[in-house]
């Protein structure tokens, strides 16, 4: 933000200036150096390594769960920008900026490059083997049960090495929390289709209704969803799909959405049984449960308790009725409240009574091998690992892909909590808020010099293997991938079943080319299989698979009363998941912070997002700064007043607002999951992310903020370009 | 008033900082033909006696024998340290020689020699060898020593290379104005060398 006291026009007047100076002297990469600079020399080259030429080889992008297959170019042994590999399931070829900042992630400045143990307030460069000895050393004294390892998502032979790890350890327990992953949602599938994430076929449907799904910004394998997206929208026979999107913020998809329909916070449930109720009334056969179940959502009570207009929900019932298959998706909405896994139902039984299921909502693949499967992250995970420590049955305590101390709400108090553990390993990329509070800190390989397998959070109809190989050299000699750390670590526990293995790299080859029938490569030699495997960077398997168990009745469903107006805190606050900074992992790559938000275009800091008409009533105008207070504490960030957001919610982005990890990450913004309440489902015990209450006040300060585009429904420029119309007013049977 | 006060001190400070900046570069290029800077390489490579003409001792080798790279790149690169051994493995006469003796350190230490740029163009400058290359030998069937010579001087009587040529935009320019006609389909298109800005700044 620019602070008001320097206005624009001597901004640029310094610059003009400045401008000119400088190119009386040259800029400074003018300057030529005959005979100071190193030419790019090597001691014996291949045919294909050619100065000043790119060579790409394939890996997998590690930036989010998502497991695009990616290629790197290479340039004189260098790595110099990912794209996506057109061979992989998942992204075809397409790649998004989280995944293009891989490479910032690699090169990053702030990278830990030794193993660093704690001496007072102070890390103390150590070697390895004093590291692996000094855990060696304190696992001695603690039980398998008193062992945690808390981790993010995590798949492949590092998952499957962990797992023996845990078991070395006498039963340790792995705790998988990702504060953005989809776990009411998996929860309630498991449930009503019997599978966790079933393959949602974007293409084939007619009309999508989704229930803040983000699934073009940030929701479980955006590029794939994306480029199923707009086959969904060319259409079969030239027909366009139809999306709606209900939500109280508006994601990327909402944007993208022919309507957009704006619901009071947590009433997405009752919006879903309004729409069955609708479809009943045009005629569509409802059971006897069903019927009786949404007897009492008539228009008007929907309409009253959404606030979305009675006439809307005819409509979307028509549209539904009408463009059969149709898909209903379940997104954050379900996340978000404590009676998420309900609204989760209620959308699953409009799914069923449209008979979707089975036409859009598919079986997904099998992934033969259930250890390589993705890790069931979620935030119930940690709220279990900070009961542990708290009752201090956690004496040794790894972290390893995850950043507790800066995503846990202050009401979990994780930070005093995990001092009471007696030992604390952190496997880290930076010194982040979680490494800065751990006694030893292990330096890790960045995802382009690592070895590794990846399986997708997500897996479609083709089930993939990804796999991670080093793009180039280490940057730092004393980094280590995090394979090679847990197969140091088994040794130490099972030295006679893994001497074998030389390396983490040497238990993939063997891992992998022993299982080469299983992964399509029955009868090939091992080096012509292992080097086909590396060549292509991923290994398709398994069969698409069966049908779809499990239903979902009207008993399920239980939709509890509006809550009660909160007088103290009026207002919703809803923590926003940005495609650029998710669960703020990445903030410490700078393309991601200077990359604009897709809604508001607002780059390096955090913004609090308004409605117009809540502004007007509180006196707020664009670039005031508010404090946002919930019953847990307060955060100040500066007003984006903005017409795509509920009058009853506010909405800050998630991932700002570090203390710690590194320089563009560091007092950039503020952390709005750090006054979250800590409210779970009622069903699956995921912390509900949306439940937190808030009042908002000026805090008396305005900055200009710093964006791309000019105010929210501005002039355009003075042209016409688009005509504003409100959504009430628009037909979409006569646009589409 | 004070807004004027601010706006000078901001002005102030970056005249300071641009004449500080000024004081630690280089001196711009010239356009004197003149020659460039003696550069200690970490091995003394004669490329007299390599590319030399044979009445003065020389074993007249071809340039693109060792630098491989030019006619294939942009960049015309080093030649790996394998290229080095590949010949002097053979040649037992010199293998005492200080500087085949150091070859051979870097070489079992498994080390690239640090040889040092000696034509170095400014970042903002692209320049192919390749192009240069394919026009000159392979289209006009020049000797391969007078066309690197163009930019290169008189390599073959050197020892360590040295820039000759200024290599400033005037002079490529310069070279650009001229034709240089080839044979075939090619010879309907311009004979002269590229004059927009884009081709070398990108």
């Amino acid at each position: 933000m620019i602070e008001n006291g320097m206005n624009r026009r001597d901004f640029l007047k310094v610059l003009g200036w400045g401008g000119a100076a400088v190119a009386l002297t040259g800029c400074g990469n003018t300057s030529v150096e005959d005979g100071k600079e190193l030419i790019t020399s090597y001691v014996e080259a291949t045919d294909y390594m050619i100065p000043s030429i790119g060579v790409y080889f394939n890996s997998t992008c590690a930036q989010c769960d998502a497991g695009c297959g990616i290629m790197g170019r290479v340039r004189e042994g260098r790595v110099l920008k990912l794209e996506g590999n057109a061979d992989s399931v998942i992204n075809h070829g397409k790649m998004c900026a989280l995944g293009q900042a891989g490479v910032q992630a690699h090169y990053n400045p702030d990278r830990v490059r030794d193993p660093l143990l704690r001496s007072g307030s102070k890390g103390e460069a150590i070697t390895w083997e004093k590291a692996l000895g000094l855990i060696n050393e304190k696992l001695g004294g603690a039980k398998g049960d008193e062992i945690a390892f808390l981790t993010g998502g995590m798949s492949g032979h590092t998952k499957a090495l962990l797992g023996n790890y845990l078991e070395a350890l006498g039963g340790a327990k792995h705790y998988a929390y990702d504060v953005t992953a989809p776990a009411v949602v998996r929860a309630a599938n498991k449930k009503a289709y019997g599978v966790e994430m079933p393959h949602l076929r974007l293409d084939k449907a007619k009309a999508i209704v989704s229930f803040g799904a983000d699934f073009l910004g940030a929701w479980v394998s955006p590029v794939h969803f994306s480029q199923q997206y707009a086959r969904f929208r060319k259409g079969e026979n030239g027909q366009r799909g139809v999306l709606v999107q209900v939500e109280s913020k508006m994601t990327l998809t909402g944007a993208n959405a022919d309507r957009w329909l704006a619901v009071r916070p947590g009433t997405e449930g009752v919006l879903a049984l309004g729409v069955i109720n609708a479809l009943g009334a045009a005629g569509l056969y409802l059971s006897e449960d069903v019927k009786s179940l949404v007897k009492d959502y008539a228009p008007e009570r929907v309409s009253k308790e959404t606030g979305a207009p009675a006439e809307q929900i005819g409509k979307l019932a028509a549209l539904l009725k009408e463009r059969s298959p149709s898909l209903a998706i379940a997104g954050s909405a379900v996340e978000g409240y404590a009676h998420g896994s309900q609204i989760a139902a209620a959308v699953a039984l409009l799914n069923q009574v449209l008979g979707n299921v089975g036409k859009t909502i598919e079986a997904p693949a099998n992934v033969p091998f259930q250890q390589l499967a993705p890790a069931a992250t979620g935030r119930a995970a940690l709220v279990a690992l900070n009961d542990a420590l708290a009752a201090g049955k956690v004496k040794v305590l790894f972290t390893y892909g995850a950043n507790p101390v800066y995503s846990a709400s202050s009401a979990m108090k994780f930070k005093d909590n995990m001092k009471k553990a007696a030992f604390k390993v952190a496997f880290a990329h930076y010194l982040d808020e979680t490494a800065l509070e751990a006694d030893l800190v292990l330096p890790l390989d960045s995802a382009l010099e690592d070895w590794g397998t990846f399986v997708p959070a997500y897996a479609g109809d083709v089930a993939q293997l990804g796999v991670q190989q080093p793009l180039m050299e280490k940057l730092h000699a004393n980094t280590r991938g995090a394979g090679d750390i847990l197969l140091a670590l088994l040794k130490q526990k099972e030295a006679d079943k893994y001497k074998g293995f030389e390396d983490y790299y040497a238990y993939l080859r063997t891992a992998v080319v022993q299982n080469k029938a299983a992964l399509g490569g029955a009868g090939a030699d091992d080096d012509t299989f292992w080097g086909e495997t590396l060549s292509k960077g991923l290994v398709k398997f398994g069969a698409a698979g069966g049908s779809l168990s499990g239903k979902v009745s009207a008993a399920d469903v239980a939709l509890p009363a509006a809550a009660a107006a909160d007088a103290q805190f009026p207002l919703t606050l809803i923590p926003y998941v940005t495609p650029n900074q998710r669960d703020g992992r990445h903030a410490n790559q700078p393309w991601l912070q200077e990359a604009p938000d897709p809604l508001t275009t607002v780059v390096w800091d955090s913004w609090v997002e308004i409605h117009p008409k809540k502004a007007a009533e509180l006196g707020i105008v664009e670039g005031d700064i508010v404090e946002v207070t919930s019953k847990h504490g307060s955060i100040k960030a500066q007003a984006y007043v903005f017409p795509g957001i509920h009058p009853e919610a506010v909405s800050v982005p998630m991932g700002y607002g570090h203390e710690a990890m590194g320089r563009y990450a560091k007092d950039v913004g503020a952390n709005v999951l750090s006054i979250l309440d800590p409210v779970a489902d009622k069903v699956t015990g995921e912390t509900a992310l949306n439940e937190t209450r808030v009042k908002i006040a000026k805090a008396g300060k305005r900055v200009i903020v710093v964006k791309e585009e000019g105010a929210a429904g501005g002039k355009q420029m003075g042209k016409k370009i688009a005509v504003r119309v409100s959504t009430d007013k628009v037909d979409l049977s006569e646009e589409v | 008033m004070h807004r004027f006060l601010r706006l000078s001190v901001l002005l102030i400070g970056l005249f300071v900082a641009t004449g500080s900046h000024a004081a630690e570069t280089a001196p711009a290029l010239t356009t004197a033909d003149d020659l460039g800077p003696q550069v200690e390489q970490p091995i003394e490579f004669p490329h007299d006696r390599h590319a030399g003409d044979a009445s003065k001792g020389g074993m007249q080798i071809n340039c693109m024998y060792c630098h491989t790279y030019a006619r294939r790149s942009a960049s015309s690169g080093i030649p790996p340290l394998q290229k080095c051994i590949g010949c002097h493995q053979n040649i037992e006469s010199v293998k005492d020689k200080p500087r085949i003796k150091k070859l051979f350190e870097y070489w079992e230490a498994k080390k690239p020699v640090p040889w040092k740029k000696v034509h170095d163009l400014p970042d903002y400058v692209r320049f192919s060898h390749e192009r240069h290359v394919q026009r000159f030998v392979f289209q006009q069937g020049r000797p391969v020593q007078e066309a690197c010579g163009y930019c290169h001087g008189d390599v073959k009587n050197m020892t360590v290379a040295r820039r000759s040529k200024p290599l400033s935009m005037g002079w490529c320019a310069d070279c650009h104005q001229k034709d240089h006609p080839v044979d075939g389909a090619a010879a309907a298109k311009t004979a002269k060398g590229p004059n927009d800005c884009w081709q070398c700044h990108k």
